[in-house]
């Protein structure tokens, strides 16, 4: 029976990984959606150059964090909560 | 050789030092606590150092992403921020695994560059307003 909730946990960690990645893909469209964008507007006006990279790359960069967030929750699911888990488990059967 | 584009040093260089403030708070936060070890600070410099050097990259694709066509920078930044995401996974996990170095330690600065660009407007206020005083 311990087993079974040992791989109940692990499996729902690894299920739950698996689901925050999937913010990993906007990042990389809205990202490059920006860029495209950009490039249109520099090739508009070409003196603007500086102040749409420096506007642009700070809005990569913001769009990008929402793939960290993915990500590290990720690895905290992975890494970090199935021992957790299981440590509470074992403190409620009293092992 | 790639010569870096002045917005890019100047926005790598602001979010170094917010990084680098920020830590010192996290520091901060975890002698509080009284959680802070040796691990706490490697773990710290290992992810602020990942932080920053994703940031760079990002810049150095934007700055090149700018003197392509429209569909090929798409495609160049959603192949960067693939290659970016997968290193930054790779380099993440060694962080958690390896012993010297604490996990939040390691996972918390690559939040940083967020909440470095959450107060950007604070200082381009300031500058504006200096750039206006300096017109009139």
């Amino acid at each position: 029976m311990l087993e079974i909730a040992i791989g109940i946990i692990l499996g729902c960690c690894a299920l739950g990984a698996g689901a925050a990645m999937i913010a990993g893909i906007g990042p990389g469209i809205g990202e490059g959606n920006a860029v495209a964008k950009a490039c249109e507007a520099i090739g508009r006006q070409p003196e603007c150059k500086g102040d749409v990279t420096t506007t642009m790359l700070m809005g990569c960069a913001i769009a990008e964090t929402t793939g960290l967030y993915a990500l590290v929750i990720a690895i905290l699911l992975i890494f970090v909560a199935p021992g957790t888990f299981v440590d509470i488990l074992m403190r409620t059967l009293g092992r | 050789m790639m010569r870096i584009d002045a917005a890019v040093k100047r926005e790598t260089f602001y979010i170094t030092a917010s990084v680098l403030i920020f830590s010192v708070l996290m520091q901060a936060v975890f002698l509080i606590v009284g959680f802070w070890d040796v691990t706490v600070l490697f773990g710290n410099l290992y992810g602020a150092f990942l932080a920053v050097f994703n940031f760079f990259l990002l810049g150095l694709t934007v700055q090149k992403a700018v003197t392509k066509e429209e569909k090929e920078a798409k495609n160049l930044i959603k192949l960067s921020q693939t290659g970016r995401m997968l290193g930054l996974l790779v380099l993440a996990i060694v962080g958690v695994y390896l012993p010297c170095f604490h996990f939040l330690a390691v996972l918390l600065p690559l939040l940083f560059p967020r909440i470095a660009i959450m107060f950007r407007p604070l200082f381009d206020k300031k500058t504006s307003g200096e750039k206006e005083g300096e017109n009139v």
